[in-house]
């Protein structure tokens, strides 16, 4: 066999097969990328969906579902059943904190009830929770606040050696190097005004204020909030819904204005640290409808923040709060009741038990949400033929058609279908990318035939078949398409798996990479001038084309890093807050699959070409 | 008396240049016999090169312009696999301008047709053509490239490869065309001595003393091949009780 010989000196020997293997590496590369960013979005999704609302949901809105406790009870007597929590889900207005002054602002918010417990059991919800402890900023203000009432008692308590080391702290610079003498008569000397100053200003650096007044002294002063000294609460809270003993609400990260996301991916807190949700309360209003579906009197209640969550999902990021399930039942209406006699309204002739709009159900470890869910029907069918015989009224589900059992796929369907269906579009567009592919391959393998005429010729003459020709630019296809696919697998896979830190490097870009890059355009700008002594105009027109990209991409990045970079990923355009890092390998080996086949039914056309050079003519080509 | 090993019969050839029909040759015949070498002579655009491609079976003759037959079989009736065969074992081309393929080495190019089907296989090409290489005083070369040779070693390894399959007929076009005397003298002495071995030559060239070499000669002119006309020329065509 001389093809794979021809073959490989022909890849080997030659530049102009590199730019075919550079064009489907490429093209590998950024439908790779492509497909694994829309598949990352569609798993995010399904992995959000499923860790905020278990595996299956048994819904039925506004009206609710009651006796839920029983339900639960028999749900969890399943084996296949790990947990179950009820939801009462509905609509409210939360009458933020901020601004300043009497006119705040409100935002709809879609609430959730929930009982914390079993819901942290179904949901991934306390893994979620954004806040582990105070952020800095928060803590510093608070403390300065605290201080402005508290610095002149403290100062009043301070002995010689405290004061001493205040000044120490508060401005080593003035006071180094001096002697003890000295700095026990500048202790001594200081006026309460000047300490105080000191004091407050030592309250953004805590620990230099904890060796002022040592650890007694700061445990006492924290004490104000008990947050400060123990951070493990801040995370108890959110897990809890509760501040203060009192019922508390958890929101999403982006229901707050005041949570706004740096170009890093990080989070600043609007002034400076104050608009710190959990040190502030809002009021949640909603408006509850009657059994007839009509509307009755706004509630309201006044509730303190715990804590914020962050699942990824920015709708749900920005729209969410969860509230101790017995207040929401409350505000709307679903709440246990005693029923009246419509002739006399002092007179009780029942009860009507609390409800739940949802309850979300979690199956054990390797059980399918399918398989769940036909357990979870068939377990409420018992549930409601229980509850027949007890006389109770539960909706039916042969009646109720707003009574459904779904998995969490079924009731995400909304939003994961167009996110499907923009997987598959971005698919199809981007494998327009073959074409240009093929093309280039055609170009520059139509090329190689024009080149190796007479090589043709001279095989021709030693015996070669018209059918060998063509196998050696079938095989030389196959070959570019395979390499072509390998290293783009291998540049997709770098590309997709360091998306954040590119992200990252784009958004802050590093000062070296401009200069480094300016500091280049310059060397090619003098390589091209020694050129220019040659009188050649290839290296002359290269050295021009590659100074002013180079310079322009050096221009471009100082003036993005000067003006603070740039927010590329934002979470109120893209669905999520992260960018999806990670390769999906099946379609990435279709794609590579798709590429290998194109190469070589592209080369099967300057193949055949080859095929039909007559031989003699070939012999006699120069 | 035993038939010919290659038998020419009124062959005719004609190449359409533009809307034009050029008749290169017109009724050419010739017999050459195993064992035989015979020198062509020839002007530039005589048509020597276009009967060598048609022994060759490079090329077919114009429908109904006559016949090649190789041991009494016409070339025409055979099929286009046949021919390529044909072409890989019984038949070795050494060309003018050598055509050696630049990516390959001397040992690959020489090699190349013991690879293709019919050739006689990777493995014994590889020694038969070592021997040859050997034999022509490249065996220092053998891992060399084409550019890295001067012309007389180019046509060495040309002479190398058209034996690699231990064809019957060597078809050599102008073999020293391109080369100095001394060289040239190089080349003919190894083809000389490939003759001797048995090889059956069909050689053209423009130079009466490289066809004196041949055992007979012949010229074509105007597309027919006549006796050669100069002097101290090899026993021409029409003293062959064999040819035409």
């Amino acid at each position: 066999m001389y093809q794979p010989l021809l073959t490989s000196r022909y890849l080997m020997t030659r530049m102009i097969p590199l730019l075919a293997v550079a064009a489907v590496a490429l093209c590998v590369a950024l439908v790779i990328v492509v497909i694994s960013v829309m598949t990352g979005f569609l798993d995010m999704i399904r992995s959000s969906g499923q860790t905020l609302m278990g595996d299956v949901v048994i819904t039925y809105p506004i009206r609710g579902i009651p006796y839920y406790d029983d339900l639960i009870t028999k749900l969890q007597s399943k084996a296949d059943v790990k947990a179950a929590t009820p939801v009462v889900d509905t609509w409210g207005l939360l009458r933020m904190p901020y601004p300043a002054g009497d006119a705040k602002e409100s935002e709809q918010v879609q609430i959730w009830g929930v009982d914390p417990s079993s819901f942290s059991q179904v949901t991934g919800f306390t893994d979620t929770l954004k806040w582990s402890e105070i952020p800095s900023d928060t803590a510093a203000m608070m403390r300065w606040d605290r201080m402005r009432d508290r610095a002149p008692a403290l100062v009043a308590s301070l002995d010689i050696p405290s004061k001493i080391r205040l000044l120490q702290e508060s401005a080593p610079d003035e006071v180094e190097g001096a002697e003890p003498s000295v700095l026990r008569k500048l202790a001594e000397n200081a006026t309460t005004e000047d300490l105080t100053k000191r004091m407050l200003h030592l309250t953004w650096a805590p620990e230099k204020l904890r060796v002022v007044i040592g650890d007694d002294g700061m445990r006492d002063f924290d004490s104000f909030d008990s947050r400060l000294g123990d951070s493990g609460l801040v995370l108890a809270d959110g897990r809890s819904l509760q501040r203060n003993s009192r019922p508390a609400i958890v929101s999403g990260l982006h229901v707050s204005k005041a949570n706004e996301r740096t170009s890093t991916g990080d989070y600043a807190i609007s002034g400076g640290g104050y608009w710190w949700m959990p040190n502030h309360e809002a009021t949640l209003t909603t408006l509850p409808i009657d059994s007839r579906g009509g509307m009755l009197d706004p509630k309201s209640i006044v509730l303190p923040f715990a804590n914020e969550f962050a699942s990824g999902v920015f709708l749900i990021d920005q729209t969410r709060i969860m509230v101790p399930l017995n207040i929401v039942q409350d505000l709307t209406n679903l709440d246990a009741a005693e029923i009246v006699s419509p002739d006399d309204p002092t007179r009780v002739v029942g009860t009507t038990p609390a409800k739940a709009t949802m309850i979300l159900v979690r199956g054990q470890n390797g059980v399918d949400p399918k398989q769940l869910r036909e357990l979870v029907h068939n377990t409420y069918g018992e549930f409601e033929s229980a509850c027949a015989s007890a006389g109770r009224n539960v909706p039916r589900l042969d009646r109720d058609p707003g009574l459904r059992v779904l998995t969490w796929e079924e009731q995400n369907a909304s939003f994961i279908g167009p996110v499907e269906k923009e997987r598959e579009l971005m698919r199809t567009l981007f494998s327009i990318v073959y074409l240009v592919c093929g093309a280039l391959i055609v170009a520059i393998f139509w090329a190689i035939v024009y080149e190796k005429t007479r090589d043709i010729g001279i095989l021709r003459s030693v015996g070669a078949s018209r059918m060998g020709i063509v196998w050696i630019f079938l095989l030389y296809g196959l070959f570019v398409g395979i390499f072509g696919a390998i290293t783009g697998v291998g540049l997709g896979w770098l590309v997709t798996v360091n998306m954040p830190g590119i992200h990252e490097q784009m958004s802050h870009p590093p000062l070296w990479l401009g200069i480094a890059m300016l500091a280049c355009a310059g060397g090619v700008i003098l390589w091209t001038a020694l050129q220019l002594r040659s009188g050649r105009l290839l290296p002359l027109l290269l050295g021009i084309l590659v100074a002013i990209v180079l310079t322009g991409m050096g221009a471009g990045e100082l003036l993005i890093r000067s003006s603070g970079g740039i927010v590329l990923w934002d979470p109120a355009v893209y669905y999520f807050t992260d960018v999806p890092d990670t390769v999906d390998w099946p379609s990435a080996w279709i794609t590579a699959l798709g590429a290998v086949i194109c190469s070589v039914i592209a080369a099967a056309i300057p193949a055949a070409r080859a095929a039909d050079i007559d031989p003699v003519g070939a012999l006699r080509y120069e | 008396m035993s038939s010919p090993l290659l038998e020419v019969c009124d062959l005719r050839k004609t190449y359409r240049l533009g809307h034009v029909d050029v008749p290169v040759l017109k009724g050419c015949s010739l017999k050459v016999d195993r064992g035989e070498w015979l020198a062509i002579l020839g002007s530039s655009g005589s048509g020597k090169s276009t009967l060598l491609h048609l022994l060759g079976g490079l090329d077919r003759p114009d429908t109904g312009g006559g016949d090649i037959r190789y041991e009494g079989r016409p070339l025409a009736k055979r099929s286009t696999r046949s021919l390529d065969r044909y072409r890989a074992r019984t038949v070795g081309f050494v060309f003018q301008f050598y055509h050696l393929l630049p990516e390959l080495t001397v040992l690959e190019n020489a090699m190349l047709p013991g690879l293709v089907p019919g050739g006689i296989g990777g493995g014994p090409a590889r020694r038969r053509v070592r021997e040859l290489l050997d034999r022509f005083g490249l065996s220092h070369r053998l891992h060399h490239r084409p550019r890295e040779l001067s012309g007389g070693e180019r046509q060495r390894t040309a002479i190398a490869r058209a034996l690699a399959n231990d064809p019957q007929i060597l078809l050599a076009d102008e073999p020293t065309g391109n080369l100095d005397v001394h060289t040239g003298k190089e080349i003919l002495d190894l083809l000389a001595e490939a003759h001797r071995d048995g090889l059956t030559i069909v050689m053209v060239t423009h130079d009466q003393q490289i066809a004196n070499r041949a055992d007979r000669d012949g010229r074509l002119v105007d597309g027919v091949l006549g006796p050669a006309a100069a002097a101290g020329s090899a026993q021409s065509v029409e003293d062959s009780p064999t040819l035409a």
